[in-house]
C-alpha cells in the first residue's frame, strides 16, 4: 500500500471488457500500464432482472504513475474554449435558453459542431458541442415534461484533475428546485441517469455529462473535501487511520482527490458496491 | 406524467412506435401502465432497475405537482 494505489480507480461497465475499456479510457493509459483487479464479473440476468455490472479496479503501474505525474498537465486552453463557447451561443443571450418544449433532433445537432481544429485530448471540441447540444435540449425537454419550469445553461468542467478531460455540466436554475434534487440527490441522480441514456442514444455512444441543480453538486464536493480534510486532520493528530462512512464512486473520488497531494496521509478504498468505503491512512 | 414517460422511453428503446403508455386513474392513484417492444424489455428494465426505477423517481415530481400518487408498471409482452 503505497502512495501509487491513490491513483486507483473504480469502474462499473456492462461486462468486464466494457468496464476496462471504459477505465483505460477515463484514464487515458493502454492495458499494458495498468494493473485491472475484477471484483465482480457481473451478470446479464434475464431480461435485466438479476443482471449485476461488472465491477473492476484500475491500477495505473507505478512506472505509468510516474510518467503520467511528470508530463505536465495538457494546456487548458481557457480562452480558447471560451471562445468557441460564445460563437456558438446567440450573442444577445449567452447559452441562457429558456425552457421550451423542443423535440432534440440528435442527427441535425452533429451537422451543426464546430469546424475548428483542436488539441484537446479525447473528446475534440467538435463532439464535445454536439454532446452538449443534445445534453441541453434533453434536459430542457425533461424539465418541459416534468412541468418544472427552470432555465438551463451549460458550462465545461475544469480539467479533471487525473484525466485531463473536460465534460459538459448541464445546470438547472430556478426557484424551488428542491423536488429536482429529491432525498440525498436521488431525484438528480436519476434524471442525470436518464439523460445520458437519452443522449447516448441518440450519438450512438456512451456519454458522460455531469446535470446540476443550483449548484447542488458543487456545494456536495466542497462538503466532502472538507470533510477529507478534517478527517486527514485527525488521522495525524491521533496517529492512526480513519475510515469514512461508505459512498458512492464518484463520492469517494472527491475525498481520494482532495488528499492527494497530502504529505501526511494517503487514502485507500476498501469494501465492495455499496460498502466501499474510503481510509485514510498515515505516510510513513 | 404520460408524456414524460412517453418522451424517455421513445429515446431510449429501438423501437419507439411500439412504445405505449396507459395512463389508468383510480381512486387513490394514477397507475402508467408501458408496453414497449419485447426486444427493449431488458433496456426499459435496465441493469439491476435502475432505469425502470429512474423513470419512477423522476414521475413523482409532476405527480406531486398535480397531489397525485402514481406508480409505473412494465406490462411483460410474450414475445421476444
Amino acid at each position: 500500500m503505497n502512495a501509487e494505489d491513490r491513483r486507483e480507480i473504480e469502474v462499473r461497465g456492462d461486462d468486464v471488457d466494457q468496464a476496462v475499456a471504459d477505465g483505460l479510457a477515463q484514464l487515458g493509459l493502454s492495458r499494458d500500464e495498468v494493473e485491472i483487479e475484477v471484483l465482480d464479473e457481473g451478470s446479464r440476468g434475464l431480461l435485466g432482472l438479476g443482471a449485476r455490472e461488472a465491477v473492476v479496479v484500475i491500477k495505473p503501474l507505478s512506472a505509468a504513475a510516474q510518467i503520467k505525474e511528470e508530463r505536465p498537465e495538457p494546456e487548458p486552453e481557457p480562452e480558447m474554449v471560451a471562445e468557441v463557447v460564445e460563437v456558438e451561443s446567440e450573442p444577445e443571450m449567452e447559452t441562457v435558453v429558456e425552457v421550451v418544449e423542443v423535440e432534440p433532433e440528435f442527427e441535425s445537432v452533429t451537422a451543426t459542431a464546430v469546424t475548428e481544429a483542436t488539441e484537446e485530448p479525447k473528446t475534440s471540441l467538435e463532439e464535445a458541442e454536439a454532446e452538449r447540444q443534445a445534453a441541453q435540449a434533453t434536459v430542457e425537454t425533461l424539465l418541459a415534461k416534468m412541468q418544472v419550469t427552470a432555465t438551463v445553461t451549460t458550462s465545461i468542467s475544469e480539467p479533471d484533475d487525473v484525466t485531463g478531460r473536460r465534460i459538459n455540466v448541464i445546470e438547472i436554475h430556478g426557484d424551488d428546485l428542491g423536488v429536482l434534487i429529491g432525498p440525498r440527490g436521488d431525484t438528480l441522480n436519476a434524471m442525470q441517469y436518464l439523460a445520458r441514456l437519452i443522449v447516448g442514444h441518440g450519438l450512438h455512444q456512451r456519454i458522460t455529462f455531469v446535470v446540476d441543480v443550483e449548484g447542488y453538486r458543487q456545494r456536495r464536493e466542497l462538503a466532502l473535501s472538507r470533510l477529507a480534510e478534517r478527517m486527514a486532520g485527525k488521522v495525524v493528530k491521533r496517529q492512526r487511520p480513519v475510515s469514512l462512512e461508505p459512498m458512492p464512486p464518484h463520492e469517494r473520488r472527491i475525498i481520494h482527490m482532495t488528499l492527494r497531494d497530502s504529505e501526511e496521509v494517503y487514502t485507500e478504498s476498501s469494501g465492495e458496491g455499496k460498502y466501499r468505503k474510503v481510509k485514510i491512512l498515515l505516510k510513513e | 406524467m404520460k408524456e414524460l414517460v412517453e418522451y424517455i422511453l421513445k429515446n431510449l428503446v429501438d423501437y419507439p412506435d411500439q412504445v405505449v403508455v396507459e395512463e389508468i386513474e383510480t381512486p387513490q392513484e394514477t397507475l402508467l401502465e408501458l408496453t414497449v417492444a419485447g426486444s427493449d424489455m431488458g433496456r426499459v428494465i435496465g441493469k439491476k432497475g435502475r432505469v425502470i426505477n429512474s423513470i419512477r423517481t423522476l414521475v413523482q415530481v409532476p405527480a406531486a405537482k398535480q397531489g397525485k400518487r402514481v406508480s409505473v408498471e412494465l406490462i411483460e409482452t410474450g414475445d421476444r
